[in-house]
């Protein structure tokens, strides 16, 4: 077998941080290589740098044996290269067709070939199992959907090298096997296939060979059939994987909160987001909510923070709260981790000392009177960093500089930093590499054991099965199950969420 | 479906101008010399907002249209009356592309705020202008520090049956305008409205216009368009996939100069017959309102110009005219306030319908509008419509962020 592309000790520093430290890759053609690393390890440079999206400081790239030098995307696309992007590259206002064809337009004289492009598209859909209807708006979709945009962008252009940034994160296990599937049709097919992500059960899965990265640097090469996974996370973190699980019931006889008869509908009123949504929320306990995305999760968040109109009702510790605003049930023990950090809980621009005043504007320690206490914040910066391991040179980072598991970190600490009374946890631990994960269940766990309730939201089933103490399945806007997460398996839930039962 | 809409809202809106102009006697409303001359001032705003569109679409907000339409009015005046027109309208379009070929400078490749450069150019403009025909003046080729000698006029002409006009020697009949002279309710109303729009239309209007369906084709339709308008929605994701981005916001911003520039030659040349200071009058900024208007699209802008250029002609033509027009608001309030009703916002209809009846009662406790109020229609109309229309607006995602290539991790 030949080799597809071979990154030769690459080296990048960005100002204040040294992203990659003497990388060395090897992948073969016909072959799934797996790059496995805690976030901020420094996997998502490495790849951005073989996509010509930032150059290497120094270092040597070849693809199929030749020397390459590439100084933007374009170069990379015409080596056969292409990318499925872990945040979504999409343009929200173009349709799934405009995003696909963009950049490699089939031109038909002067205007593009919409009816050939549509064409292929749809052909393609059918061919790798990624069903989409080519003429809706991207932000019309749900992330599942979104990627799916994504893989059939790279196979548009004809990709014989293809790299995926944590695919998986966002599917549920159903769809995981769907893409395997064609990860494996595409290594069948003779495509060098670059798989990164941190969820080693999966790299095992899938993978034929491994390389470890850790604090920047590429430590160890394997073939996934040589190793467990224990071994894996070893070389990833030095230690155990940490897992999720909450021991013991903690549940207390209050109620935080009730929601009775919760339903959203649709801008035009035809039909409902979430439909008569109805439970009770204990002191001291975790409710995991179950679904696919865009079956109205995002929308119960909403309506339970006030920040969409809804009918039916919603108690906080036994009174109405409908008629408070977002920041009066923020100021009554109500806090919310965003399902995005980087939109809706970041100013990525700012420094973390500024970002520490999200949400906490209203009060001690960052205000004294109405003048923002920029000492008492920064002070306040630093605690949240050190009790939350924030890797950052210090409180006048800027956010964007952080990797996605410490700003992740970072947005948790902030909102424990007040001990709410109850937490809406959206994909508190997406994206986030194993060291981090472990430290944010821990302080759920703990906040739990306090008398916290939570309202917990995830794609990642193993979460939701060892944290929770009760799961619902969202489906279509409605839930259509409870059920005990010590008698439930990922599948059966994988199942449930579909439907399928 | 759409365009059916579209004519139905037209035809619609005549007819409530046709019954008013009959309850007032207001007969400018509707006639053949309103919509001629809305039509002539509607241009220089329509190239305007079509700049507007190209540089916006790329993102990179254009605040600078209005000194980029200076430039080209003053190289309209000066080309045009050494050269004739047709080189006046070219160098106009030139020297537009000289001011935004500095305001891209600016903003894509140094990151200077957009407002910023715009504001700037606008001033550097204006200034730079003045000075150059001083120079003029001094060296006796201009006959006044402040305007440029006579430019020789294009001709003008209409569609061939329906509108007059000569074609070869052969003078055509006029048919809009005799049915538009029968003075039959609503029938005529519609022919003089027509006729105005299509007769004695200068070639370089007809140019103007369809370059609204030109840059619909161009940005909706072709791959040039399509890595434009990604550049101004999602620059990191267009540049992931090979789009020069960089390349992309020069050509919106070069074409938005020289369309601007062109709308200032336009004023210069066609709309006047030689160059005056202070010409342009703030016709960029109601351009950038037109595209605002149009909600970023073509149709829209067109749309918005167009009601500026209307409330400019009536103005301009018969300031009794805009007394009749409270009618018309009046009417437009009512048709607010049913449709709030009918969807069930008894709030916002309360408040359309006291608006619609507050008016009401001030068209008929004044005869006549004070001159200021007057001459201040178009802008007040502008402003009106804007704030009715300005809640759905979708500006491209990424308008007016800097962006840098590779930047964002």
């Amino acid at each position: 077998m030949s080799v597809a592309v071979e990154l030769r000790h690459i080296t990048k520093r960005f100002p204040g941080v040294i992203a990659n430290k003497d990388v060395s890759i090897k992948v073969e053609t016909g072959t799934v290589h797996a790059l496995v690393g805690e976030n901020g390890a420094g996997k998502s440079t490495v790849m951005k740098i073989l996509y010509g999206m930032q150059r290497p400081d120094s270092g040597e790239i070849l693809v199929n044996g030749a020397n390459v030098n590439f100084k933007n995307p374009n170069d990379a696309i015409a080596a056969g290269i292409g990318m499925v992007h872990q945040h979504f590259m999409l343009a929200d206002n173009f349709t799934v067709l405009e995003n696909i064809i963009l950049g490699s337009e089939p031109k038909h004289g002067a205007t593009i070939d919409f009816v050939a492009a549509r064409k292929k598209v749809v052909e393609m859909a059918a061919q790798y199992g990624l069903d989409i209807d080519p003429d809706v708006l991207v932000e019309e979709l749900g992330v599942g959907q979104r990627q799916r945009v994504e893989i059939l962008k790279v196979l548009f252009r004809g990709a014989k090298i293809l790299i995926f940034d944590e695919p998986t994160a966002v599917l549920v296990p159903q769809e995981v096997d769907d893409l395997f599937k064609a990860l494996e049709g595409l290594r069948a097919q003779g495509m060098a296939v670059i798989f990164i992500s941190h969820k080693l059960d999966e790299v095992l899965r899938v993978a034929d060979e491994v390389t470890v990265v850790r604090q920047g640097s590429t430590v160890a090469e394997v073939k996934s059939k040589d190793v467990t996974a224990r071994q894996l996370a070893e070389l990833m973190v030095g230690s155990e994987l940490p897992k999720p699980s909450t021991l013991g019931h903690t549940r207390r006889e209050e109620i935080t909160l009730t929601l009775r008869d919760v339903s959203i509908a649709t801008a035009t009123g035809s039909r409902n987001l979430i439909s008569n949504i109805s439970f009770d929320l204990h002191a001291g306990e975790v409710v995991g909510i179950a679904g696919v995305e865009g079956n109205g999760q995002a929308e119960l968040v909403e309506a339970i923070m006030g920040l969409r109109e809804y009918t039916g009702s919603i108690e906080f510790h036994g009174s109405s709260i409908d008629e408070l605003s977002v920041a009066e049930r923020h100021d009554l023990g109500i806090g919310l981790i965003p399902e995005d950090r980087q939109r809706q809980a970041l100013m990525m621009s700012s420094p973390l000392w500024e970002n520490r005043i999200l949400g906490h504007q209203r009060g001690k320690p960052v205000m004294r009177g109405f003048v923002i206490d920029k000492k008492a914040t920064i002070e306040s910066t630093r605690t949240i960093m050190q009790e939350f391991d924030v890797r950052a040179p210090g409180p006048d980072t800027l956010a964007a500089a952080l990797s996605g598991g410490n700003q992740q970190k970072f947005i948790v600490g902030r909102e424990m930093s007040k001990v709410p009374a109850l937490l809406v946890a959206s994909h508190p631990t997406r994206g986030v590499d194993v060291g981090a994960q472990g430290a944010i269940w821990d302080v759920l766990r703990k906040a739990r054991e306090k008398g916290m309730a939570v309202v917990l939201i995830s794609a990642d089933l193993e979460e939701l099965i060892g944290m929770s103490d009760r799961l619902l399945v969202m489906l279509r806007g409605a839930i259509t199950a409870e059920l005990d997460p010590t008698k439930t398996t990922p599948e059966q839930l994988g199942s449930a969420m579909t439907g399928a039962v | 479906m759409k365009a059916m809409k579209i004519l139905r809202y037209a035809t619609m809106l005549v007819f409530v101008l046709a019954s008013i102009r009959v309850i007032t006697g207001a007969s400018d409303l509707t006639s053949t010399g309103t919509a001629s001359a809305a039509l002539l001032l509607s241009v220089p705003i329509v190239l305007a907002a079509l700049g507007g569109l190209f540089s916006e679409r790329a993102g990179v907000v254009n605040i600078g249209l209005e000194g980029m339409m200076i430039m080209g009015a003053w190289a309209g005046g000066y080309i045009g009356s050494q050269h004739g027109p047709w080189f006046g309208l070219m160098a106009a379009m030139i020297f537009g592309s000289v001011g935004a070929l500095v305001h891209a400078i600016a903003t894509v490749t140094f990151g200077v705020d957009h407002v910023v450069s715009g504001v700037a150019i606008n001033i550097i403009a204006a200034g730079l202008v003045r000075y150059l025909s001083t120079l003029m003046y001094k060296n006796g080729s201009w006959p006044g520090p402040s305007q440029s000698p006579g430019i020789e006029t294009i001709p003008l002409n209409g569609l061939p049956v329906l509108s007059g006009g000569q074609y070869f020697g052969w003078k055509s009949p006029d048919l809009l305008g005799s049915i538009a002279n029968l003075n039959w309710f609503f029938v005529s109303d519609i022919a003089s409205i027509l006729r105005g729009l299509t007769g004695d239309v200068s070639y370089v209007t007809v140019v103007a216009i369809s370059f609204v369906p030109l840059a619909y084709f161009i940005l909706w339709r072709t791959a040039f368009g399509l890595r434009l308008r990604s550049a101004g929605e999602a620059p990191v994701a267009a540049e992931s996939l090979g789009v020069n981005v960089y390349a992309m916001k020069y050509a919106g911003v070069l074409i938005s100069g020289g369309l601007a520039g062109l709308g200032g030659g336009f004023l210069a040349i066609v709309a006047a017959s030689n160059y005056q200071e202070n010409q342009v009058a703030g016709r960029g900024y109601i351009g950038l309102a037109a595209l605002l208007f149009g909600n970023y699209r073509p149709g829209g802008l067109l749309a918005g110009a167009g009601l500026f250029g209307f409330a400019d002609a009536l103005q301009l033509r018969d300031s009794a005219a805009i007394h009749a027009l409270l009618l018309l608001i009046v009417v437009i309030l009512a048709f607010v306030a049913f449709r709030k009703f009918k969807s069930g916002k008894q709030i916002g209809g309360l408040l359309a319908l006291t608006a619609a009846g507050f008016t009401l009662w001030f068209y008929f406790a004044v005869d006549e509008l004070p001159g200021q109020l007057v001459t201040m229609t178009p802008y007040i109309a502008t402003l009106l419509v804007m704030a009715l229309a300005s809640q759905r607006l979708r500006m491209p995602a990424a308008d007016g962020m800097p962006y840098r290539r590779g930047g964002l991790r």
